[in-house]
């Protein structure tokens, strides 16, 4: 049933991005008196097409192959959906989705924290302690490698006490 | 814990009375200091950047560093710019090609007054050149003769351009007014060369820093200069000037600093550049990428003059063009 | 030809170099094998050792850091499946499930051997034919450049052979995924939806490392699998050396490699392209021919060895159209170029003319590199491989910062962080939909090259497609790929009418 509502929204979601989406800016003025030039919009546009071809193929085979089977029905799938907000799947997917969130205004090394910490846990840390000093040595050995070492310059923190601290921990290898 | 609380604390306070003492007096750089090159590392713009880093490292004792933050045309350095703190240790290469995205509304702030110019590195030639192959199939040899066929012959000549709305464009527009050429974009400036090379596409508008090894083959053939006079290093190429074109603008590099930085710190830069602008490295390497036909270094007031001309010229062709999404109020568009 | 080779085998074998180049091949492999860390890097990091040097040892040097960089990038991507360089990309396909299996040893072993040949095949290629490849690599232009990357698309539905629907929709949404931001012509935003931080575009390594690396984690997470030191040690942490492919399977991948290597040569060269463009194409063209295209995606030799001996191959091919025309075949390539600028070397046609040692110092360093860094490579991945003893509770979140590091390094920026977020859960619903990932990425990765040439060569043939193709190369391979796309659905035609010839033969 999931499998079959998410390529019903797929659809949808192509089928408005069709309309409203696939040009958003004006084409230069030379572009459209050049008879020869492609249009920017003709390549997605192809595209977006094709693909609703396919998936309208697609939905009919997933209802044709599925028709009568017993949790092939919406009541069954709605009864499902609490079980997954309560899965560890769901709390994965939520603390790197805040992770990516964080990383540009609380910097690098807080989000490591923060991941490392709490993703250890669910995974099945049962040591707080342990999981705490881990994540600390951790996070730091990762900044100060590919951070300092690597010059990859991962994000300081716009916070300005958090950039502080970042550039003081640059300044312990350089 | 607490330990740690008190530690930061005292961190803060003291990285927070450094900038306070030293605003009265000249300014001093103390640590690493950041470079950012909008463009990806080995193109035109790192490798103007980087032997400058190379200098500047010598003139001030501090480490300098090039960042590349690369991707969407230079859009997402001058956001990563935008986003450090103002405090005199990141500065930016800028080109034109931003001046022509903030009147396009590519940015989320105003380039124009966010970005503070420091010092001009290097102003190159533009030239349009002509490939080899082609011109013999075409039957063209000269810039004059090009005119004629074009003018003959509508839509049949290409030419190749890095982004189709970039100043190679509108140098294009400016050079041949009123004829028909295809305009064929390129993403990466190798593609095209070899394009050209391989007489796919019959001429490009390129800078001279470009092209000058494929030149020097004979396979790539410059018709036009638009520069003012003669160059040096080709003086049989016809330019702009005596053909009485309209068409000067060349690339041009220079650094910024974000709006806000200390003028101290503004002010100790250009004057490292335009010590490290004297130094006999830098004019060899001015001679090796063929940067010598133009004054290379100005200080702030002179980018500023030339980016505030650009702007205008740029609003002006982008209105042409139906692109301009960002009119400034004070800039006439007729 | 053995004068020059005399030439360079005495600047190389120069002492001090000689031990530079060492430190190179190390330098190269391990940053190549770390996450975040490109070969472009690898080489921009170089740098700094060559400023002090001769021109041709510079490139001595940076012509071992590129080579070593990309064979490393296949530790990473087969022991975690964050490949460690975009051109490792395809190496995860297959190197992932077999470490999974607890034949990581034998993954990396196929991967580093493989790259070596397919190293010393260009290398070879490179030294030999330089001024032949020069002018092929002249004659593709934009609708050759279109044929090729169209040919490497119309293969995307024998990823998975029994799912072609599906793997097509997935390849059609990677294609998609590839016009969001700016056109490749004339900049007309598209797909945005009026983010900015969109307008650059989506870039292939996020989405990658999201929708494999993360994917993965959020897989074990589900699972609750705790995987324990033991479970470790049997995925490949201690039996690296031991357990390499035997004669018969060697024998068994030769085409591959010799295509690959071959295939990776010649897409090398071309300016645009690169060794990632060539571990794809030779990654999805070996399903095509493979006698058990089934097989691949499950973790078979054949796809490592297919994806490595490629990218290896590119870059022997890359170093071509630098020496020989002063136009960078790539970005690791492009790197090299303005460290000979600065030092004052005039690239371009002429070079080689005029000093040829570039060419063979190059080529001894490339035959060095692609020899030593097996060993070398062979070291640092047992290395690597220690850290997979470590308990899950500890590696998967590292392997999820890892993840962040390598989608943020490529362009610093925090979006790329955001979308490999979204692409992991969207691999999470990838799984409930049975799309094919390896099909997306693939489309992700050769959609607006393929877009921008053939925009590119409608506006030069004046919207004539068929005049397009009625060129000597690109008309040879959109033929190959009119016949791969509907082989498919003729196959079981044509093989009732050849047995029913067959059987009145019989008669």
């Amino acid at each position: 049933m999931f499998e079959l509502i998410l390529n019903i929204l797929l659809v949808l979601f192509l089928v408005y991005s069709l309309f409203t989406h696939v040009i958003e800016a004006p084409i230069p003025d030379k572009v459209q008196r050049n008879p020869f030039a492609l249009k920017p919009g003709v390549w997605p546009s192809v595209l977006i097409v094709l693909l609703l071809i396919t998936l309208t193929i697609n939905i009919i085979k997933i209802i044709k192959n599925n028709k009568g089977k017993p949790n092939f029905t919406l009541s069954y799938f709605v009864k499902e959906i609490p079980a997954f907000f309560k899965s560890k799947l769901f709390l994965g997917i939520l603390i790197i989705v805040v992770a990516a969130f964080i990383l540009e205004p609380l910097g690098f090394t807080v989000t490591s924290l923060f991941v490392l910490f709490f993703y250890g846990m669910l995974l099945g840390e049962k040591n707080v302690l342990k999981n705490i000093i881990v994540s600390v040595i951790l996070s730091l050995f990762l900044y100060l490698f590919f951070g300092v070492l690597l010059q990859v310059n991962l994000p300081r923190g716009t916070v300005p006490f958090l950039r502080e601290f970042a550039l003081m921990l640059e300044s312990l290898l350089s | 814990m607490k330990k740690m609380m008190v530690l930061l604390m005292a961190m803060v306070m003291l990285f927070a009375s450094v900038p306070m003492v030293q605003a009265e007096e000249a300014w001093k750089f103390e640590r690493k200091v950041d470079l950012v090159c909008p463009w990806g590392v080995g193109g035109g713009a790192d490798s103007t950047l980087r032997p400058m880093a190379d200098l500047l490292k010598d003139i001030l004792g501090v480490q300098v560093e090039v960042l590349n933050v690369e991707g969407g045309g230079g859009a997402n350095g001058v956001e990563f710019t935008y986003k450090q703190p103002a405090d005199g240790y990141t500065f930016m290469l800028g080109t034109q090609s931003l001046i022509l995205m903030d009147l396009q509304d590519v940015f989320s702030m105003d380039y124009r007054t966010e970005f503070v110019p420091v010092a001009k590195l290097v102003h190159s030639v533009s030239i349009i050149a002509g490939s080899k192959k082609a011109m013999e199939q075409k039957g063209y040899n000269s810039f004059s003769e090009m005119v004629e066929y074009v003018k003959a012959n509508p839509f049949q000549v290409s030419v190749g351009m890095l982004t189709a709305t970039g100043a190679d464009s509108l140098t294009l527009l400016q050079t041949i007014e009123g004829l028909d050429v295809m305009e064929v974009p390129y993403t990466s400036g190798s593609e095209m060369n070899s394009a050209l090379m391989g007489g796919h596409i019959d001429m490009m508008v390129t800078g001279t820093d470009e092209i000058s090894g494929l030149i020097e083959s004979g396979d790539v053939v410059p018709l036009v200069a638009c520069v003012e006079q003669r160059m040096k290093r080709y003086p049989d190429l016809e330019c702009t000037g005596e053909l009485g074109i309209d068409s000067f603008i060349g690339t041009w590099r220079g650094i910024y600093a974000k709006n806000g930085t200390p003028q101290a710190a503004i002010d100790a830069m250009e004057a490292a550049i335009e010590k490290a602008s004297q130094d006999p490295k830098w004019q060899e390497f001015l001679v090796q990428g063929a940067y010598d036909e133009r004054v290379g270094f100005e200080p702030s007031e002179g980018l500023k003059a030339l980016e505030e001309k650009e702007y205008t010229t740029f609003s002006k062709y982008l209105n042409e063009q139906g692109l301009l999404r960002k009119p400034y109020d004070d800039i006439s568009l007729d | 030809m053995f004068e020059m080779l005399a030439q360079g085998l005495a600047i190389v074998f120069e002492p001090s170099l000689f031990l530079m180049t060492l430190l190179a091949i190390v330098m190269g492999t391990v940053f190549g094998a770390l996450p975040g860390v490109s070969a472009t890097m690898a080489v921009a990091l170089g740098l700094p050792f060559t400023y002090s040097m001769q021109p041709v040892p510079a490139i001595v040097f940076l012509v071992a850091v590129y080579c070593s960089s990309i064979t490393g990038g296949s530790i990473s991507a087969i022991l975690f499946k964050i490949p460690g360089v975009p051109s490792s990309a395809p190496t995860t396909f297959d190197g992932y499930p077999m470490a999974k299996r607890g034949e990581a040893g034998k993954a990396i072993g196929v991967a580093l051997v493989t790259s070596a040949i397919g190293g010393l095949f260009s290398a070879f290629a490179m030294f030999f034919l330089s001024p032949q490849l020069t002018q092929a690599a002249l004659n593709f232009g934009p609708s050759e450049m279109f044929a090729v990357t169209f040919m490497g698309l119309s293969i995307l539905t024998s990823l998975d052979s029994k799912n072609i629907l599906r793997t097509t929709i997935s390849g059609l949404l990677g294609l998609l995924l590839g016009t969001v931001g700016q056109d490749p012509m004339y900049g007309v935003q598209r797909l945005t939806f009026g983010s900015r931080q969109l307008l650059s575009g989506i870039e292939m390594i996020p989405v990658l490392i999201g929708i494999f690396a993360l994917t993965e984690v959020f897989q074990q997470t589900k699972e609750n699998k705790r995987i324990t030191a033991e479970d470790a040690e049997k995925a490949g942490a201690t039996t690296i050396d031991t357990k390499m492919p035997s004669m018969k399977e060697w024998l068994s991948i030769k085409w591959v490699i010799i295509r690959c290597s071959l295939i990776g040569t010649v897409v090398g060269i071309l300016p645009g392209a690169g060794a990632t463009i060539a571990s794809f194409l030779c990654y999805s063209t070996e399903t095509k021919l493979s006698k058990h295209p089934e097989k691949f995606g499950t973790g078979i030799i054949d796809g490592v060895a297919a994806s490595e001996a490629a990218n290896n191959a590119a870059t022997g091919g890359a170093m071509v159209p630098l020496l020989s025309l002063g136009i960078p075949g790539g970005n690791a390539a492009a790197v090299m170029m303005s460290a000979l600028v600065l030092k004052g070397v005039q690239l371009g046609p002429l070079l080689l003319i005029n000093q040829p040692e570039y060419l063979s110092a190059t080529f001894v360093s490339m035959i060095i590199t692609n020899i030593v860094m097996v060993f070398v490579a062979i070291g640092i991945a047992k290395v690597f491989a220690k850290i997979l003893s470590i308990p899950y509770s500890v590696l998967g979140p590292v392997i999820m910062m890892l993840a962040m590091i390598g989608s943020y390094a490529t362009n610093m920026s925090t979006m790329d962080v955001k979308i490999m977020a979204i692409a992991g859960v969207m691999g999470v619903l990838f799984k409930v939909m049975h799309f094919n990932s390896a099909a997306l990425i693939l489309g992700l990765v050769l959609g607006s090259i393929c877009e921008g040439n053939f925009s590119r060569a409608y506006t030069i043939y004046r919207g004539d497609i068929a005049g397009m193709f009625m060129r000597p190369i690109a008309g040879t391979i959109m033929v190959i790929c009119i016949v791969a796309l509907i082989y498919p659905f003729i196959a079981p035609a044509l093989k009732t009418m050849l047995g029913k010839n067959k059987k009145t033969a019989d008669k």
